[in-house]
Formats: C-alpha cells, sequence, structure tokens
C-alpha cells in the first residue's frame, strides 16, 4: 500500500503549462530574442557594476597621450584628452539606460492607471479620458520636449518627465483595451459575485491579464525613449557634460571624426546594438506572449 | 464615412488651440528675461525693449495680441536678430525644410514599399528575412549616426559626394536626404509587409489567384489598395517625425532650413523664433496627421467604422 503510494507520487504527470512557462518555452526557441535578453542583461550587468570595472577613472586625464586609436592599454582608444573611451562608454551607458527604463517606468504607472481606470470604470468616463488621450496624441511632443528642455534648463529628472510623460499615452491605450475584454469575461463577473471588492478584482484578476502586452509594449518603448534621449543629447538639448550619455559621446565623435573616427564608431555601435537588441527581444516576446497579434 | 471626415476635423481645432496656448504660456513662463545675456543694459533700455516688444502688458493682453498677428500670418519680431521678423526667417527655412522633407519620404515610399512587398510575396524566405534585417538596421541606426557615417565614408574617404551645403554644388542634397529618408523607409518597408502579408491571405486575393491572374496584377490591381493602409496612416507621424528629425540633419549637413534655426534658435533662447516655429510646426504636423488619416479611411473605408466603435 505504502509502496504504491510512493509510486504514485514518483509519476510523472503532464502538467498543464502556465501561460508563462508556454511563453517562456516560446521564447526560449527564438534564438535573436534570447541573443537580444542576453545583451540586454549583459549591459545591465556592466552599467550596475561601473565603478568597479572601469578600466580607469571616469575624469582621468592622460593629456600626453590625446587621442589615441584602440591598444591593449586603451581597448576602444581615448579622447582629445586622454581619457579611456571604454570608460566613457560604461559611464554613458549607465545614463542612457537609466533614461530609458527610468522614463519607460513613469509612462508605465501613469499608463496602468489611466488605461484601468477607464476601461474598468467605463461609460462617461471612459470617454472622456480616452478623449484627452485621443487630444494629447496629436500634439507634436517632439518639439514640446525641446522647448521644455529650453525653458526649464536640461535636467535629468525633466528629462525623464517629459519622455516618460509622451509615452503613457500608447500604454494607456494598450492596458484600456484589454480591461474593456476582460471585464466582460465570465471569471470577473464570477469574482463580482463572490463579492471581492473593486480593488481585489483589479489586482488580482485585472493586471495579471493586463501584464502580457504591457510587457511587449515596455521592451519596445525603452529603446524608444533611448533613441530619444540620445536625439536631444546630440543636439545639446539633452544630457550636459560632465554627464555623458551614449548620445553625448556621439555627438563628441561627430566633431572629430574625420581625424579619430573610432570615438564616433564605438559608442555608436554601442547604442545600435542595445537598440536591437531590445527591438528583437520586444518582436520576440509579442510572438511569445500574444501568438495571435500581428507584426508590423 | 461623412461623420469620421466631420468629426476628425472638429478634433483638430481644439488641438491646434491647444497647442498656440501651451506654447506662449510656456515660453512667457521661462525663467529669466530674453534679455538677461546682455547684462550692460541700462535699465532704461530694458524698460524701453519691453515696450517694443510688449511685454510689460498684463499676460492675457499679450497673449490676445500675439493670436490677433498670429491671425494674420504675423509671429512678430525675432528677440535675437533684430533686424529680421521672424515670419522672414520662416519664409526662408520652411521651402528648404520641405524640400528635403519630400525628397526623404519619396526614397522612404519607393525602398520601404518595395522592400516590403518583395517580403510579403515569399514570406519567410531569403526575400522576406535580408530586406526586414536591413531594415531592422535601419530602424536601429539613428540619423545622427547615420548621417556622419555616411558623410565619413562617402564624404571624406571615398570624396564622391559633397559633405555639407544645400544647392551649393551637384550632389549636396543626397546625403542629407538618405540619412532623413532611412528610417522611414525602415518602417514603410515593415508596415507594407504586415498589411500585405494580411491581404494577400483574404478570400478574394485567392480568388484571383484561381482566375489566373498573374502575380504582378493580383499585387497591382488589388492587393495595393488594401495592403498599403497602414503605410497611409503612417505618413502623417511619419512626416511629423522627419520635421523632427530635419532639426539633426540640417545640422549635421548645415542647411538653413527651419529645423536649423529651430536648434539655433532654442541655444540663443531666441522666444519669438521658438514660439513661432513650434507652433507653426505643430499645425503643420497636426494638419498632415488628419490628411493621412482621412486618406487611409479613404483607402479602407472599415477603419471608420472600427473607430468609432471604439
Amino acid at each position: 500500500m505504502i509502496d504504491s503510494l510512493k509510486e504514485y507520487q514518483n509519476l510523472n504527470f503532464e502538467q498543464g503549462r502556465s501561460l508563462w512557462q508556454d511563453a517562456w518555452y516560446r521564447l526560449n526557441k527564438n534564438k535573436l530574442a534570447m541573443l537580444g535578453l542576453y545583451v540586454i542583461i549583459f549591459f545591465v550587468v556592466v552599467s550596475i557594476l561601473t565603478p568597479w570595472l572601469a578600466p580607469y577613472g571616469y575624469e582621468t586625464q592622460n593629456l600626453a597621450l590625446g587621442a589615441s586609436a584602440p591598444s591593449a592599454q586603451h581597448w576602444l582608444g581615448t579622447d582629445i584628452h586622454g581619457r579611456d573611451l571604454m570608460t566613457r562608454l560604461m559611464y554613458g551607458g549607465r545614463i542612457s539606460l537609466m533614461v530609458g527604463f527610468a522614463a519607460t517606468a513613469v509612462s508605465l504607472v501613469i499608463g496602468i492607471l489611466w488605461g484601468t481606470i477607464a476601461g474598468y470604470i467605463g461609460g462617461l468616463t471612459d470617454t472622456i479620458m480616452m478623449r484627452i488621450v485621443d487630444i494629447l496624441y496629436a500634439l507634436p511632443f517632439m518639439i514640446f520636449i525641446i522647448l521644455l528642455m529650453v525653458v526649464f534648463g536640461r535636467s535629468l529628472l525633466l528629462l525623464f518627465l517629459a519622455i516618460g510623460l509622451i509615452e503613457w499615452l500608447t500604454m494607456a491605450r494598450i492596458v484600456r483595451t484589454q480591461v474593456l475584454t476582460l471585464r466582460k469575461q465570465e471569471f470577473v463577473s464570477a469574482a463580482v459575485v463572490t463579492g471581492l471588492s473593486h480593488w481585489q478584482i483589479i489586482r488580482r484578476h485585472i493586471i495579471p491579464n493586463v501584464l502580457g502586452p504591457v510587457i511587449v509594449y515596455i521592451t519596445l518603448t525603452i529603446p524608444s525613449v533611448m533613441l530619444l534621449e540620445a536625439f536631444l543629447s546630440f543636439l545639446g538639448l539633452g544630457i550636459q557634460p560632465p554627464q555623458s550619455s551614449w548620445g553625448v559621446l556621439i555627438s563628441g565623435g561627430v566633431e572629430t571624426m574625420e581625424e579619430y573616427p573610432w570615438l564616433l564608431v564605438f559608442p555608436g555601435l554601442a547604442l545600435s546594438l542595445t537598440l536591437f537588441a531590445l527591438n528583437f527581444l520586444g518582436d520576440g516576446l509579442r510572438d511569445a506572449l500574444d501568438p495571435r497579434a500581428t507584426r508590423d | 464615412m461623412l461623420r469620421f471626415f466631420v468629426g476628425r476635423l472638429l478634433q483638430s481645432i481644439p488641438v491646434i488651440f491647444i497647442v498656440i496656448t501651451a506654447t506662449f504660456f510656456l515660453v512667457r513662463a521661462a525663467p529669466g528675461g530674453p534679455f538677461d545675456a546682455e547684462k550692460t543694459l541700462s535699465p532704461e533700455v530694458i524698460e524701453r525693449l519691453n515696450e517694443r516688444y510688449n511685454l510689460d502688458a498684463p499676460m492675457y493682453e499679450q497673449y490676445f495680441d500675439y493670436l490677433g498677428h498670429l491671425a494674420q500670418g504675423d509671429f512678430g519680431p525675432s528677440f535675437r536678430y533684430t533686424n529680421r521678423t521672424v515670419t522672414e526667417m520662416i519664409y526662408a527655412g520652411l521651402p528648404i525644410t520641405f524640400e528635403l522633407a519630400i525628397y526623404a519620404i519619396m526614397i522612404a515610399l519607393v525602398i520601404g514599399i518595395f522592400a516590403g512587398m518583395l517580403a510579403a510575396i515569399k514570406p519567410n524566405s531569403a526575400q522576406d528575412y535580408i530586406p526586414m534585417s536591413l531594415a531592422m538596421t535601419g530602424i536601429c541606426m539613428p540619423s545622427f549616426l547615420l548621417g556622419p557615417l555616411l558623410v565619413l565614408v562617402f564624404g571624406i574617404w571615398l570624396q564622391w559626394l559633397p559633405v555639407s551645403g544645400w544647392g551649393y554644388s551637384p550632389g549636396d542634397k543626397i546625403l542629407p536626404a538618405i540619412t532623413l529618408g532611412s528610417t522611414y523607409a525602415a518602417y514603410i518597408a515593415r508596415l507594407t509587409r504586415g498589411g500585405m502579408l494580411e491581404i494577400l491571405s483574404q478570400d478574394y486575393i485567392r480568388t484571383a489567384k484561381a482566375k489566373g491572374l498573374p502575380m504582378a496584377t493580383i499585387i497591382i490591381r488589388h492587393a495595393l489598395r488594401g495592403g498599403l493602409s497602414p503605410v497611409v496612416a503612417f505618413l502623417g507621424p511619419a512626416i511629423a517625425g522627419l520635421l523632427a528629425g530635419s532639426f539633426v540633419v540640417e545640422t549635421i549637413f548645415q542647411i538653413p532650413g527651419l529645423g536649423r534655426f529651430y536648434v539655433q534658435a532654442a541655444f540663443n533662447r531666441d522666444y519669438t523664433m521658438i514660439l513661432g516655429t513650434t507652433i507653426l510646426l505643430s499645425c503643420l504636423i497636426v494638419l498632415l496627421n488628419m490628411l493621412s488619416d482621412l486618406l487611409a479611411v479613404w483607402l479602407n473605408p472599415r477603419l471608420a467604422l472600427s473607430n468609432e466603435k471604439n
């Protein structure tokens, strides 16, 4: 009797896979997306550990050396002040990635709240809230961000907020559509009948089900935010020296590209590689989490 | 459909109004006056300047004053270049920016649609993967990186094309147009592929195939109209992006267009110039967005229905 019970417990039942396991399995099969994931993890880890990993100090100059091509001492060469380019790339990447993640987080919070409230309450509230989104959508935000940076000075915090304040619009739309369809589902009606409060329903049933599309959108928002930051920094309207970002480094590299092309090529490579990785990961996640969605 | 048209038109008016109002008060709310740089100015001179630029009137009066002038196409004097008005500078810069944007969008449309169709005709083959990987490269290679790299290779190393200018020497319009258009070519290629794939799986296309029509006829006569509607809907945002992109491209190639004026005005804190260009560009973008929406609905009337439902 006991033996058979043990045997029973040891039997490997074919377990049903949850949505997340299923998505992870599908993502794992997508080599490009996984490569993207590894590249992102690598860049994030390096950024976090930069103060310990960087081979030289951020401001350490070697004026006698000046701008030198890549060598054994300076793997990616040095800039015109004799500062190690790899070190500067690592510190610049910290800011570029931080802007990408922080601004996306701002847009995430606003977008999810807005979309959930509009979709959950519905009716007139929904109509008004989404009309506001429609109107804001039509505003040319690129120009407005430049205006904000000019008028209120070029601070990092303002940059997060300004970028985050644009990007929440799409997030709100995605979340609202999801919430609208979820609300009509039977398991939500069942939850209402069992007497759960609105907040409990939102937390236990709505948010976990909205997470899929939101994660996909996050992965695609981060690169567009990083691009925006680099664009502004390139024009001199974003991150200000002595702080640095990949956009600032590219902008500096352009000035001297004729004599010292590596000062343009390596920062450009770092930015493009990150954008590539995030876009591939985003595409892969979309295929994995929402097989019905079409690519475009 | 008419309802959609009218609704869309009515929606643009408050947007344009918000743009003008928000820009005006944002610029006025800026810390520090526009004459702060000239520290040596005596109080009397500053007073005179304030009077000339109407800065001592109450805020609401300035605002309505500005609206009144705006309605007559007058953007006021420039704060920096005292002998020029903003309207003059816009007249000088806008045609150049437009020309650049038109070349860029033509490059983007031709390359993008062609590549997207190639990919959609034979999905999941080399004919799909190669153009789509190139498109991904185009998206991940921002103009402020691609432009300098093109200058480096074709302008400095190979010396095939001029590195800057606009209309001064033959061929100096080629690199800026490619730089500005490439990202949009990439997006359009992806959109065309998606739209065409969806249309090509429809029943009426199968019917056309069954009738024995050649592939070229099927695509040109039947698939293109529906398949391109995502591209048309993208044109509005794309042109908005192009105008913003012209800031960078005009700066890189030293083109005397509106984008470069805007960036310079931003650096000089030339408030009236910023105000004028922001309002002009914003209104342009709002109008172009509306036009592309209308065009997309005309091509694919079902879009109007789905819009009303939401």
